[in-house]
């Protein structure tokens, strides 16, 4: 019962020479649980007989065949159909369709004795598996030149270099790893011991099943390009010489501090790879060195750091640990980026934020719809702080006003509707619902990402003219904050204000009438107390309220005008600055004239009829001489600009259109 | 003349002409060129069309800027003019022709709500 294995057939395989259904035994069988995604992969070192090549991977779909054990060390079985193919620069001989011939036990045992074909992958270990370790050196380097290799340095210095000398076992160099504290995962952990400078160690999981056998190869000379990649997971504070490829997931400002001990300043970014991800701080020196280097989404190969136990936790990585830059910390920008993951946001919609709780860290996205001007407050400790307040919204139909604060408040560019999108920022309660970006939040303008790119094509097309609810209060006095917008009609339709609460909305109106009678009343001239004063009979004036008498008075505006639009009218009061905006001049001059030219005070009037202008209004149930009625009140009186009322009325039809 | 303002005008723009062929119609744009005879001059559209616009008596004063011009639609997709205005910019404030132009087309997008024809028999 002996199957002749098809000699030859290994060779062939590696030079991409055509053969059909080899027949091969298989020499060992090592499985690669997943990094983060997917199945387990199981790679095989088979044989001609004569030659053995360990670079073959079982396509997943073949898995149960380990798995139900008919594929073991020692049976023989049957190629039916591979591909070749090329992972992380490697060779791979994808196994896509195979029989098992014969089963371990019926086979006995190693058929010939076949030398270790190694593939541009190094395959230390296998040559230590292997019995025959003596073929190991001459194998190697008698295909050293026709395994390609693009990964240059590795094979070929491995041959070359001086590492011979070092004291590293052998150039066979098994692993000594597997006394090394380092978790890997399921792989023979990386070798930290190695002496090699700076680059060695554990080849990442790059492809899930598919990391090249374990390294602990030295890295050739610093000069040449590839290095041996740790992944995240796998750094502690007992590896030495690592170099880890990540993207950088998430930047921070830099903050200065100033304390008894002196002053300093530092940065933090978080970075990430398939294995995990870690934070990294640069402190003095440092932040000089890196900051403007480091950039939000771009993957850098980083090394010679160290790696401690966080001092204070202000991420929400799962990481045990996390780094230090020091002065001998090499951060290079590295283009073969597309096997670190991209950074995955998963942003809220802002519709949802409602249900978020305050205080929480999400991300979010948005375009920028209107931005406030850069205010500088000072903050409880005394310090000067800028602010800059916008407004976000997106797809969901809402918009919520995000705070931005120091440096980010004064970057920022709010020109063209820029998308902005928040990483770690801040749910708050303030004004319904509202948004924070931290210190340590990192804010991207119209960055690279699917979602940004989506929401600019949504914004270009429909968002720009929507007039989305905010989630934040209508509350600023000089107007930056989204707009309320109702129609006087709707004050009725909707019953604002019912519920005996203030309701704030804005409206484009026009004053239809004003009662120039009681515009103007008598008030008390001290300080701030507004209170209607009784005139005495010795010509003084009474305030009941400071139950003083004083010679003068001051004329206070208490004006009714009655607002209409297309809809609906209704009575409103304009107070002091209200009506001053209105009518174009303050109460002591419109009390001058109501003393002394009737035709001016009346003229003063008539301009305001049939103007119109946007109102922002406060609605109120209100109690009055037991009398329970709505009373509105003009907070603000603006300009009407018609191309905006215009543009939004469009919208509006437009939007309607399409809902129905 | 009078009886061409008892009917109804719709608005139109340049590709709204052909439905209106030997209408009334009301035509908002911006003066491109003006004929030398002062007889026929040219507007420019919301969306940058130019339809040719004939008079009845040569112009007597300078062209230029927004003009609003009522008229019949011959077949030819001139507009014999009836009458027309020069919309003058008030207070610094410019007519924006392309938000008049959208405006223009909401109207035609939803007749229902526009009823013209309505108007015409009421």
């Amino acid at each position: 019962m002996s199957v002749n294995l098809t000699a030859g057939a290994i060779e062939a395989l590696f030079n991409e020479c055509p053969v059909e259904n080899p027949v091969l035994q298989v020499m060992n069988i090592r499985e690669y649980p997943p990094g983060k995604q997917g199945h387990t992969r199981y790679r095989l070192k088979l044989s001609d007989g004569v030659r053995s090549l360990s670079c073959f991977l079982l396509a997943s779909q073949l898995n149960h065949l380990k798995e139900a054990e008919l594929l073991e060390p020692n049976c023989v079985c049957m190629l039916k159909k591979t591909i070749s193919s090329y992972l992380a620069k490697k060779r791979v001989l994808v196994v896509l369709d195979m029989d098992v011939l014969q089963t371990a036990a019926d086979v006995g045992g190693k058929i010939g004795n076949p030398a270790q074909l190694t593939d541009k992958t190094a395959d230390q270990q296998e040559a230590h598996r292997s019995t025959s370790s003596s073929d190991e050196i001459p194998g190697p380097s008698g295909y050293d030149t026709r395994s390609s290799c693009e990964n240059s340095g590795i094979k070929s210095s491995l041959m070359k270099s001086s590492w011979k000398g070092s004291p590293v076992k052998g150039p066979g160099m098994p692993p000594p790893m597997k006394a090394s504290p380092v978790k890997g995962p399921g792989m023979p952990p990386p070798m930290q011991a190695s002496p090699v400078k700076a680059f060695g160690m554990a080849s990442p999981v790059k492809r899930s099943g598919m990391p090249s056998p374990m390294p602990a190869s030295p890295s050739p000379g610093p000069s040449q390009s590839p290095t041996k990649l740790t992944p995240i997971d796998d750094l502690n504070p007992y590896v030495s010489n690592w170099t880890v490829r990540a993207r950088v997931t998430n930047k921070s400002d830099v903050c200065n501090w100033s304390n008894s001990r002196g002053e300093g300043k530092l940065f933090s970014f978080e970075v990430m790879d398939e294995s995990g991800e870690i934070r990294i701080t640069a402190f003095n020196s440092e932040v000089d060195k890196f900051f403007s280097l480091v950039e939000q989404n771009k993957v850098y190969l980083i090394s010679k750091c160290s790696v401690k136990l966080p001092i204070k936790r202000f991420t929400s990585l799962k990481n045990d640990y996390e780094i230090t830059l020091g002065a001998n910390s090499r951060i290079v920008p590295c283009d073969d980026d597309h096997d670190v993951p991209t950074v995955h946001y998963d942003f809220v919609p802002i519709s949802q934020l409602e249900a978020k709780d305050p205080e929480s860290i999400i991300n979010v996205i948005g375009v920028c719809e209107e931005a406030g001007e850069v205010s500088l407050i000072t903050t409880k400790a005394g310090k000067p702080l800028f602010k800059r307040a916008l407004e976000l919204t997106d797809a969901s139909g809402k918009t919520v006003t995000l705070t931005l604060w120091g440096d980010k408040a004064q970057r920022f560019d709010a020109s063209c509707h820029p998308v902005v999108a928040v990483k770690g920022a801040r749910v708050s309660a303030f004004g319904g619902r509202s948004l924070s970006a931290p210190f340590s939040s990192t804010l991207m303008v119209n960055p690279d990402i699917p979602e940004a790119f989506e929401l600019r094509a949504w914004y270009n097309q429909v968002g720009h003219g929507l007039c989305s609810q905010s989630l934040t209060e209508v509350r600023s006095p000089n107007g930056e904050f989204r707009t309320n917008w109702k129609s006087l009609s709707d004050v009725k339709t909707e019953q604002l204000g019912h519920d005996g609460k203030a309701y704030y909305f804005s409206s484009v109106a026009t004053v239809v009438y004003a009662c120039k009678e009681n515009a103007l009343y008598r008030a008390c001239p001290a300080g701030s107390c507004y209170k209607k004063v009784q005139e005495r009979d010795d010509g003084r004036y009474h305030c009941d309220k400071c139950g003083k008498d004083y010679p003068v008075f001051k004329y206070r505006f208490m004006l009714s005008v009655n607002l209409a639009d297309f809809g609906d009218n209704m009575w409103a009061t304009c107070f002091q600055e209200t009506a001053e905006t209105l009518l174009g001049l303050n109460a002591e001059q419109l009390g001058h004239l109501k003393d002394t030219d009737e035709d001016a005070f009346n003229e003063v009037f008539q301009k305001v009829y049939f103007s119109s202008h946007i109102f922002r209004n406060r609605v109120k149930l209100e109690m009055y001489n037991d009398e329970c009625r709505m009373r509105v009140t003009v907070m603000d009186v603006l300009p009407l600009d018609h191309r905006q009322y215009s543009r939004r009325l469009l919208n509006s039809v437009r939007a309607l259109a399409r809902d129905n | 003349m009078s009886t061409i303002l008892d009917a109804p005008r719709p608005r139109v723009n340049f590709s709204l002409l052909s439905r209106f062929i030997c209408k009334p119609v009301c035509f908002v744009g911006r003066v491109e060129k003006v004929h030398s005879t002062g007889k026929t001059f040219t507007l420019a559209d919301g969306e940058g069309q130019c339809v040719s616009v004939e008079l009845n008596d040569a112009l007597e004063e300078e062209l230029s800027g927004i003009v609003e011009v009522i008229g019949i639609v011959s077949n030819k997709g001139a507009i014999i003019a009836s009458t027309f205005t020069m919309l003058r910019e008030e207070r610094g404030i410019l007519f924006d022709l392309e938000l008049y132009n959208e405006a223009v087309n909401v109207i035609h997008d939803f007749p229902q709500h526009y009823p013209f024809d309505a108007a015409e028999s009421g």
